[in-house]
């Protein structure tokens, strides 16, 4: 008994050191068995226009796919794939398009009325999201008041029902559409006239470019009463990894060609509508 | 009391040369005088070293002046001093009697109205007097002058005044008359503006004295008036505008009054705006501003009202009318922007909700592409920011926000000139990292054209350094000459306007726009981290058009920092982008002198025409249709202003009351085919509204008629004091004369100096001692 104890003792230890050293910022685990890894280092603070902001959210141990990640937790709900793909996207960004975004990355809670400072979010995860009555009402005033939501990385039925549980507290009338290729949000920086399903990391072992029951890619999208995209949904899809794997000769580049494609229309969409 | 010492009535000096009749030289006079002086000083003198010693002094000296003085006058009375003056001939002249018989003479006041307490004037012995020396003639006086048989035919019901126009009419009717004197009584409202200068130049040039007689109170007891309500003619369907109202009372000073403009265009009048005010000073001008929607497209009649209070004397002078031509058109503004920002993002946001404002706009998105937004066709703007004035010029504003000057040819530069000088388009220039002076339009061509002096070195944008704290934030504050501002009003309550105003939620960048040019407006400042006030929002009339700086590319905070549902960022975007438009003339812009005619139907129409570039059009055919009450209707073809290319005028009059519409059109024949094409057209509205003149000041306008009286040589008089009149009026050079010379030696004044001179010498040695 004694001896149990101490092993379990041991086990906990060392899987807490694991889960420090996975915590300390700016580190993070990049691809199973490649032995790579990558730091990202912040840098100053420079005042932008533009500030890539990625939305921190409570996670719902219920939802089953996050695995109990709370607020600060790393490797999954709201900090999945951060920072690197967020950073190769903000690259991308600075490279491709004339928005003036010098600033390093840049996380948002919603429990801080800060979020209005910055029209642009990008939330993953949503499966697993969970709101307050105060955090709700925060997020349904800056979508009405002209923020930008990007959501992305979640699949399949069960996905979907939790992300709109939470999507439901904060625009209870909202309706969900699925956007056409004609929409202005894919030619508003390129014309984006061909559209696939872009996979995770788990496509290089696999092949497989679904997870779970998410076999069709959903380019959704809720709009205000203007007609307005206020919350881009890529549903079945995890363009984070993407941009997050762009380098890797392993990842095929057509889908992380497209996935910046996505990302760097959508914040184009977002700052001119 | 004035003849009692000088012995003639005061006219007589007024109108009379002097002279000396003594035969002797004036030269001797003075020379005596002077002899007289000097000898008394000489005895003096001599004598001093036996005065008494309190003598051997100044006091010497003022002995000296007073019997010097003695001696002088009684010297020029020996020189026979009088005075000539043109006097009339009994019984060859005509005293013309005029007396108002407008609306405002029937006010009643002490239980008689003014034009009974003329007539009780007249009648009672004034009339008479002046018929013993002279004829007569009645005249009634309104817009003109008509002859009576006797007051028995005054009827105070005349619905204006014009005395300027009456007098100037008798003057030219009577030319073969000899008319020795005016005699006008009246209470000096007229309705006209004033006495025009060519009139008192008529009635000078004929010596004709008016001698004006006032009646009426010179100050009401209980009443307010609104002196004048300035609203914009012409605006936008939706459009926020403002009503300038200005009033004075007399009697009600701390009380609170309300304030109301009505749409009384339909049958069922509509509350626009109300406001309770509480009343300054009696007698002084208060200026108070009431902001309201206009509403949808068309020609509005507005009732601008105060009050009334109880106990007021004259309620029917608390209200005005104007008319506004409400345009239903959309204005299309053209934005051009360098980069992607938020900024770019909420002013088209804010712009969703106003449907008669229409931005279209270029955005550089990467190094080599642009996004367009809002085009009326595939092929607009397909090349990029315009080269032609035909392209530019089909937009009513531009914005230029974070570009830099550079990006513009010259060529597009002097368009952006052309486009608000000669179009008479608005130009906004916003902040940004590529804009104003960072933007090098310091050193551009079109420095002139901005209201600021730009800074001359860079680095005059700033970013907010820590927008997750607010730390280094930048705040907005109404400045003095936002207070009244249309653009800058985002609560009604001047006060709580300016409340909101600094409540307004921190700017995310600012830049330094320099300092305001004179004449530039400066209707927002911001305080930034360092504490410097800097201007914000500046505006100026350039050319035909106007200009203005929003040195910010950060209030897009106001929008997403402030509550859901506050209306400031959308309102104020607005409410600049409408100021920006509305204006713009089109083709044709029409005008007319005033929109309210009152009591008379003359009108002239002028017409500036340009074509396609908007040069002058000097060969359009531009005719007038007009349509107006009770079935009248009009075609009026304009004529060419000579020296004003382009400009067309023509006259019209508006037979009856009521509203007229008037849409003014220009033609011209195409040169190849010879057919007539539209170059443009524009409606304009004015109303004729008779009676409602005199309603105002109705108190005695008492400078008038002293003005009147002293340019023409007469006299003002009180009703009290007429019984003098008859003795006066003969000293006048108009009608038949004849010169009179009249002693001035016996005045009685003469001798009372005299007796005083030696009064106080006698005085004065007494109260030295040395008598």
């Amino acid at each position: 008994m004694k001896v149990a104890r101490l092993v379990f003792a041991v086990f906990l230890m060392f899987s807490l050191s694991l889960g420090l050293a996975l915590q300390r910022e700016g580190y993070q685990d990049y691809g199973q068995g490649y032995g790579r890894r990558y730091y990202y280092e912040p840098g100053p603070n420079v005042p932008s226009e533009f500030y890539w902001s990625r939305l921190r959210y409570t996670s719902d141990y219920a939802s089953g796919s996050s695995y109990g990640f709370h607020r600060y937790g790393g490797g999954g709900g709201w900090s999945r794939d951060y920072p690197k793909a967020d950073n190769d996207c903000l690259i991308a960004l600075r490279r491709l398009t004339h928005i003036n975004s010098p600033s390093p990355l840049n996380v948002v809670d919603l429990d801080s009325d800060h979020i209005f400072d910055y029209p642009w979010i990008y939330a993953v995860q949503v499966n697993t999201w969970t709101f307050t009555e105060e955090e709700a009402k925060r997020l349904h005033d800056y979508l009405l008041k002209g923020g930008f939501l990007m959501v992305d990385d979640f699949h399949g039925t069960d996905d979907w029902e939790h992300f709109m549980a939470g999507m439901r507290m904060v625009l209870p009338d909202a309706t969900v559409e699925d956007l056409k290729d004609a929409d202005e949000i894919y030619h508003v920086l390129y014309d984006i006239n061909e559209k696939f399903q872009i996979p995770s990391e788990v496509y290089v072992n696999t092949g497989r470019t679904y997870e779970k029951d998410g076999y069709v890619p959903k380019w959704r999208a809720i709009r205000n009463d203007h007609g307005r995209i206020m919350v881009a949904i890529c549903a079945n899809m995890h363009l984070g990894d993407a941009w997050e794997w762009a380098d890797s000769p392993q990842y095929p580049e057509k889908f992380s060609g497209l996935a910046f494609r996505i990302v760097l229309n959508y914040i184009m969409y977002a700052m001119t509508h | 009391m004035f003849e009692f010492f000088f012995k003639y009535p005061r006219s007589v000096y007024t109108r009379g040369h002097l002279a000396l009749l003594g035969a002797w030289p004036t030269w001797m006079l003075v020379a005596l005088i002077v002899a007289a002086a000097a000898g008394l000083a000489w005895l003096i003198r001599a004598r001093l070293a036996q005065a008494a010693p309190v003598m051997q002094s100044w006091r010497a000296w003022v002995v000296w002046g007073l019997e010097t003085l003695l001696a002088a006058i009684l010297l020029v009375l020996l020189w026979q001093p009088a005075i000539t003056v043109a006097e009339l001939k009994p019984q060859q002249n005509i005293i013309a009697v005029l007396v108002d018989d407008s609306r405002s003479m029937g006010i009643s006041e002490g239980g008689i109205t003014r034009e009974a307490q003329a007539v009780k004037t007249l009648e009672g012995g004034v009339l008479d007097g002046l018929n013993r020396s002279f004829q007569t003639r009645l005249y009634r006086v309104d817009d003109v002058p008509a002859r009576i048989d006797n007051l028995a035919a005054l009827r105070p019901a005349a619905p204006s005044t014009r005395l300027g126009d009456s007098l100037k009419q008798l003057s030219e009717e009577t030319s073969d008359l000899p008319i020795g004197a005016v005699v006008l009584l009246s209470d000096g409202d007229d309705n006209s503006g004033g006495i025009a200068e060519d009139t008192l130049n008529a009635l000078r040039a004929r010596h004709i004295p008016v001698h004006t007689v006032g009646f009426g109170r010179e100050r009401s007891e209980h009443d307010v008036e609104l002196d004048d309500a300035v609203v914009a003619p012409r605006a936008l369907a939706d459009s926020r505008l403002a009503a300038r109202i200005t009033l004075h009372q007399r009697g009600y000073a701390g009380q609170k009054i309300e304030l109301t403009v009505r749409d009384v265009s339909a049958g069922q009048p509509k509350i626009l705006a109300s406001r309770t005010v509480t009343l300054g000073a009696g007698g002084n001008l208060q200026v108070e501003t009431l902001m309201f929607n206009i509403g949808g497209a068309g020609a509005k009649t507005l009732e601008i009202a105060a009050g009334p209070l109880a106990g007021e004397e004259n309620t029917a002078n608390n209200r005005l009318t104007r008319v506004v031509n409400v345009g239903s058109e959309p204005r299309r503004i053209l934005y051009v922007e360098g980069e992607p920002r938020w900024e770019y993002k909420f002013i088209r946001q804010a712009e969703e909700d106003d449907r008669m404002v229409q931005i279209a706009s270029i955005v550089r998105t990467t190094e080599n592409k642009f996004y367009r937004q809002g085009l009326a066709d595939l092929k607009e703007l397909a090349d990029g920011f315009p080269t032609r004035p035909e392209d530019l010029f089909v937009y009513q504003g531009l914005i230029i926000g974070s570009v830099n000057a550079g990006y513009f040819t010259p060529g597009q530069q002097e368009l952006i000139r052309q486009f608000v000088d000669r179009r008479g388009g608005g130009l906004l220039m916003l902040g940004g990292q590529f804009a104003l002076g960072d933007g090098d339009w310091n050193a551009s061509p079109l420095t002139d054209l901005l209201p600021t002096v730009l800074p001359t070195q860079a680095g005059t944008f700033h970013r907010e350094a820590d927008p997750a704290h607010g730390t280094t934030h930048a705040t907005a504050e109404l400045a003095p000459a936002g207070v009244d501002s249309i653009i800058t009003r985002l609560v009604d309550d001047p006060a709580a306007n300016a409340a909101k105003w600094k409540k307004l939620p921190y700017l995310m960048d600012y830049e330094d726009p320099g300092i305001a040019k004179p004449g530039a407006a400066v209707l927002a400042n911001m305080i930034t981290p360092e504490g410097r006030t800097l201007p914000l929002l500046i505006t100026e009339n350039f050319g035909h058009g106007r200009t203005a700086i929003m040195a910010t590319g950060g209030s897009w905070r106001w929008q997403m920092s402030s509550p859901l549902g506050d209306t400031a960022h959308d309102l104020f975007w607005q409410q600049l982008l409408r100021w920006l438009v509305s204006d713009t003339p089109g083709h044709v812009a029409a005008s007319v002198p005033a929109q309210m005619l009152l009591d008379s139907g003359a009108i002239t129409f002028t017409a500036t025409v340009g074509d396609q570039q908007y040069n002058p059009a000097r060969d359009a055919k531009v005719e007038a249709h007009i349509l107006g009450p009770s079935g009248v209707s009009a075609l009026v073809e304009m004529t060419p202003v000579p020296d004003s290319p382009g400009q067309f005028q023509a006259a019209w009059n508006a037979p009856k009351e009521g509203a007229y519409l008037t849409e003014i059109t220009a033609q011209r024949a195409d040169p190849a085919t010879g057919v007539f094409k539209e170059l443009g057209r524009d409606v304009l509205t004015f109303q004729r509204m008779d009676g409602v003149a005199e309603n105002f000041h109705v108190e005695q306008n008492r400078a008038l008629l002293e003005h009147l009286s002293a340019a023409t040589g007469g006299q003002y008089w009180k009703p009290a004091e007429l019984g003098k009149l008859a003795g006066a009026i003969p000293f006048s050079e108009a009608g038949v004369t004849v010169r009179e010379t009249k002693d001035l030696w016996d005045l009685p004044l003469v001798f009372l100096v005299l007796v005083l001179l030696r009064f106080a010498e006698w005085w004065l040695r007494r109260k030295w001692g040395i008598v």
